[in-house]
């Protein structure tokens, strides 16, 4: 079937545009008989990142933990979330409702509950473990909880929140991660197959900047607020005395309040429902880098652990035979699904292709022209008419007035 | 066909055996819960949650053992530890310092001590794994306790050993419902069930004092004991509770286990061997209500009628506290049991101290140097238990570990003994230092000290330097300070035991055990909070930002000397100055003067420099077209 439709690509008019095409053909017969099939999405992770210390970022701990407690309702299980909190607001001192953090002034949810498990807290949460936790290089003593142990086949959350600014987002008020930072963390998980799908969620002042230098595939990313925007708490609760969360969370949290497991929401209705006027900013999503449609995901793709189910109405025979069974039914679907995925690349490409060739051409014209002549007396020549046309128009206003 | 039913026999077998083996295992594998109650002389209330689950060998399968704790135990070849994660300071003063719960208190933040099975080459390995593995399994940051400058091996200071028990404290470490989570699921029942279905979190949080402690102790054999302990004081809610004497300002809050936990029980964990509430009562009440136990006097009163009354035995046989025990098994749903205490009269009694009270605080201003200094002030403990001879003397040991940026001077050691300067010689018996090295080891010492029975009060001064962290070292909020953990002073003359006599042989309680085991008495002091000099962190960006800025003036124009070529510059100037200037020209013009057709700017100027030449005037007339009406 792929073979089918490369067979179409030399009747396109433009014979630039196929020699550009075709080095990338050969690549794709070469990748497309050496690369394993793409896995299913079989399993959900969920990395949680409160990067804020200090009592008056209590809204930044409730942020995330209402998106742990979310999650988690969603079918995440706890040794699948990688909860990352840079302080401690249920017991702090200030708390005047130990053990207790609410985002919501009524009080009527604790975020804390009976069984949160933190897995990095305090002094732990820096850039550097941040970085380990995604990429996987940790020192061989550290546990399997404080690991994202996900594979090619993982939907991986990633919510992050604290304060940031233009391509940076700041730890613990002492270091920044930068976005080509986040970025090559990014590309090293997708060169490990660490991730098939990877949502990035940040809350942050000009969170869209942190997205800039993204270049992987399947990589979706949703900021709160556009670069030279800042995103703002949404109330403040008097009794703890703070402000208790942010905005662009708050919706979020009311979207996912309304779904259960079962529900089909999908993401573009999620994306649909952030209001800027309610935001105070606009809400940015970066979908160049994401093959599926996103009205055909579910959100619970990211926020929940919801499989698809393969239906065989065979009897369980073993392990044996369940493999035998289940391989070529999960192979067909891959192959498939693999070389419609590797069409639409190409054809993403060649747009990019295109793009980067009339630029060259715009780049040929300024140069002919500055060529045809030595370019010192032009500029001379614009030089001394602006001088005098400066002074034409002094005069005139001069005249005006 | 013979063969099959000889595998088939062979099968039975195995099953058969399979099925005998874990069965002597399982029936030693054991679970108890405990809580104990007790009212405290400042209105407060104090409950202590002892659960013990013991296994006689670490085993592929448990059934109510905690698999990782074995794992543990395998793997790092533990023969004791002990971690404790601590918010609050214990009030010795108030609570009492002289009886097995006070003198098992924590200080505050994360205390972890273990004594390995190991020679000693492997057990600074070991201890790093270690504290990786309880921080992962507890959520805390324990690893911290990894690096060298966090953790010491004092030799007799803290526990006697051979140089295989390792010692760290990280005192500013949070304790919260995430480090309960994973300690309750190493109980059977987890927080579902039995006592420990009272642990509601935010009423044991909101206490006074809050330490959860896990113990483990492997036996020769390889048996484990695993104990798990929380002890919490909180302020009965005495909104609810009735109070029946306010006149004289000293009222006794009335309470029962729904008003401190906001829980009943309904009856215990099912596979606990036994599950028993005690109520303690102490002997300052007793002293006062009379020695004759019962429940209900005309101070106190028990919300419902013990199931049976311990008392206990001191050293000479005279009857001290009293237990009042209830035995969950006879309580269920519908029957919940809620235990608690309803005081008739005004009671006014004291705990049992430690023979001293132990102080320490910091002296000194600046941010170059200062000292700490240890007090110990004397609550005449000796007199109550009878030696009072003159030549009589009271030992106390103390430990006390130094980060290595609190540079101490040993030597520099004073002793006063009621306000006046004593030769260290007179007090001090035996002391070890091991000096603290920069980054690499922090600096401990352990000192045994002999004071007089009359002494009131003394105190001990060490200075020490405050040194320079690199600016990495820095934690986030090093403007608060750095913490130098608690001291612990022990008194080894003196044992916390409490003797309950058995009347029945099959009452096993792990709890009274534990009581009944002779511990030293022993006590923490406060963390102290040092402030050190701090840099101006923003100072890197300033120093890049400068150097940058001078490095490029300095580069552009060294490479702007380096790289001219005068020669061919000057004969370029010539060639421009022979050619017809334009500017000179076009002013000519403007001032009407007929210029030189020869001098013309057309010449030079070929096609398509005429073409750009009118472009710029057209954007520049429109420009100004622009500029002028908008003007006028």
């Amino acid at each position: 079937m792929a073979f089918a439709r490369r067979e179409h690509a030399p009747s396109r008019p433009a014979v630039l545009f196929l020699l550009s095409i075709l080095p990338l053909l050969v690549l794709f017969t070469f990748s497309s008989a050496a690369a394993p099939p793409a896995a299913l999405h079989n399993n959900n992770w969920a990395v949680l990142v409160c990067t804020s210390r200090f009592w008056f970022n209590y809204r930044h701990m409730a942020n995330t933990l209402s998106l742990y407690r979310t999650v988690k309702r969603l079918g995440i299980p706890d040794e699948r979330i990688i909860l990352m909190l840079a302080d401690d607001m249920a017991c702090n001192p200030r708390n005047n409702y130990p053990a207790q953090v609410f985002n919501n002034e009524n009080h009527q949810l604790n975020l804390y509950g009976d069984n949160v498990e933190v897995d990095y807290r305090g002094y732990e949460v820096t850039v550097e473990n941040f970085l380990r936790v995604l990429t996987g290089r940790h020192e061989s003593s550290v546990p399997r909880s404080k690991r994202l142990l996900s594979d090619e086949g993982s939907h991986i959350l990633l919510y992050m929140t604290g304060h940031g600014g233009d391509e940076f987002l700041k730890f613990q008020d002492n270091e920044e991660l930068q976005s080509h930072d986040l970025a090559d963390a990014v590309k090293q998980m997708k060169e490990k197959h660490r991730f098939k799908e990877l949502l990035i969620m940040v809350d942050t002042c000009q969170a869209a900047t942190l997205f800039s230098q993204l270049q992987s595939p399947g990589v979706l990313a949703i900021g709160s607020s556009k670069k030279g925007e800042n995103s703002y708490s949404h109330h403040l609760d008097s009794d703890i005395g703070v402000s208790v969360v942010d905005r662009f969370t708050f919706h979020t949290l009311a979207f996912f309040e309304k779904l259960n497991m079962y529900s089909n929401a999908s993401l573009n209705s999620l994306f649909n429902s952030y209001d800027p006027s309610m935001l105070l900013s606009t809400a940015y999503y970066r979908m160049d880098l994401y093959e599926r449609a996103l009205n055909e995901v579910p959100v619970t793709n990211f926020f929940g652990s919801v499989m698809k189910t393969i239906h065989t109405d065979l009897a369980y025979t073993g392990f044996l035979a369940a493999r035998e069974v289940e391989t070529p039914l999960s192979m067909r679907n891959n192959i498939l699904e693999g070389a419609m995925l590797q069409n639409e690349a190409s054809a993403r490409r060649s747009n990019i292709e295109k793009m980067k060739e009339a630029q060259l051409r715009s780049d040929g014209w300024t140069e002919v022209l500055l060529e045809g002549k030595n370019s010192d007396t032009v500029v001379m020549y614009g030089l001394g008419t602006m001088g005098v046309l400066l002074a034409i128009s002094t005069w005139l206003s001069m005249k005006a007035l | 066909m013979a063969p099959a039913r000889r595998l088939l026999a062979l099968s039975l077998l195995l099953l058969l055996l399979a099925a005998a083996a874990p069965a002597p295992s399982a029936a030693a594998e054991e679970f108890t819960e405990e809580l104990l109650l007790r009212p405290l002389p400042d209105r407060k209330a104090l409950a202590h949650f002892h659960f013990r689950s013991s296994t006689p060998a670490p085993a592929r399968h448990h059934h109510l053992f905690p698999k990782a704790i074995s794992h543990l135990v395998q793997k790092f070849h533990i023969s004791e530890l002990e971690l404790s994660f601590t918010q609050g300071r214990w009030n010795y003063e108030t609570w009492g310092g002289h009886d097995p719960l006070s003198t098992n208190t924590k200080p505050p933040g994360v205390e972890l001590w273990a004594v390995f099975d190991l020679p000693s080459s492997e057990i600074d390995a070991t201890w790093k794994n270690l504290t990786h593995a309880l921080s992962g399994l507890f959520c805390a940051s324990v690893n911290f306790l990894e690096s060298s400058t966090a953790f010491s091996a004092p030799r007799w200071g803290f526990k006697s050993n051979e140089g295989n028990l390792r010692y760290g404290a990280l005192p500013r470490e949070a304790v919260c419902t995430e480090n309960l989570t994973p300690w309750l699921k190493l109980l059977p029942c987890r927080d579902k069930a039995g006592i420990a279905s009272l642990l509601y979190r935010p009423s044991i949080y909101k206490g006074y004092y809050h330490s959860q402690k896990l113990k483990l102790t492997t036996s020769k054999t390889g048996g484990i004991v695993l104990d798990q302990s929380l002890t919490v004081v909180l302020q009965p809610n005495t909104a609810s509770g009735k109070q029946l004497h306010s006149a004289d300002g000293k009222p006794q809050p009335s309470w029962s286990l729904e008003h401190l936990f906001n829980r009943k029980l309904s009856g215990k964990c099912l596979v606990s061997r036994s599950s028993r509430i005690f109520v303690e009562i102490e002997k300052g009440i007793l002293a006062e209500s009379g020695p004759e136990a019962s429940w209900s006097n005309e101070f106190f009163e028990l919300s419902t009628a013990p199931d049976r009354v311990l008392n206990e035995l001191d050293h000479l046989d005279v009857q001290s506290s009293s237990l009042y025990e209830y035995d969950l098994g006879n309580y269920n749903d519908d029957e919940p049991l809620d235990v608690g205490i309803t005081w008739k009269l005004p009671l006014i009694w004291s705990c049992s101290p430690a023979p001293y009270y132990a102080r320490r605080f910091l002296m000194g201003s600046g941010n170059e140097r200062g000292s700490i200094a240890l007090s110990f002030l004397s609550t005449d403990l000796h007199k109550q238990l009878g030696g009072s001879s003159n030549d009589c003397s009271i030992k106390a040991v103390v430990l006390q570990v130094f980060p290595w940026y609190v540079k101490v001077f040993y030597h520099s050691l004073q002793i006063f003994i009621d306000g006046s300067s004593k030769a260290i010689s007179e007090v001090l018996e035996m002391i070890h230092v091991t000096p603290s090295e920069d980054k690499l080891s922090p600096g401990t010492l352990e000192m045994l000290l002999r004071f007089p029975c009359g002494m009131q009060s003394a105190t001990l001064i060490l200075d020490f330097d405050k040194g320079f962290l690199h600016i990495d070292e820095y934690p986030p909020d090093a403007n608060q300070g750095f913490d130098i953990p608690s001291a612990l002073v022990s008194f080894p003359e003196f044992n916390s035991s409490r003797r309950y006599p058995e009347t029945d042989p099959m009452f096993v309680s792990p709890l009274l055990e534990n009581f009944k085991e002779e511990n030293v008495v022993k006590s923490y002091t406060e963390v102290l909070l040092v402030p050190l000099t701090t840099p101006d962190f923003s100072m890197p960006y300033n120093v890049i930002t400068f150097t940058c800025t001078v490095l490029a003036l300095y580069f552009g124009s060294l490479l702007n000397a380096l790289r001219r070529r005068i020669g061919e510059e000057e004969s370029k100037l010539k060639k421009a100055a022979s050619r017809p200037a334009l500017i000179p020209m076009l002013i000519a013009r403007l001032r009407g003067q007929k210029a030189d057709p020869s001098n013309s700017e057309s010449s030079p100027v070929s096609p398509i420099g005429l073409k750009l030449l009118l472009k710029v005037a057209f954007v520049a007339v429109v420009a100004v077209a622009f500029h002028y009406l908008s003007n006028s």
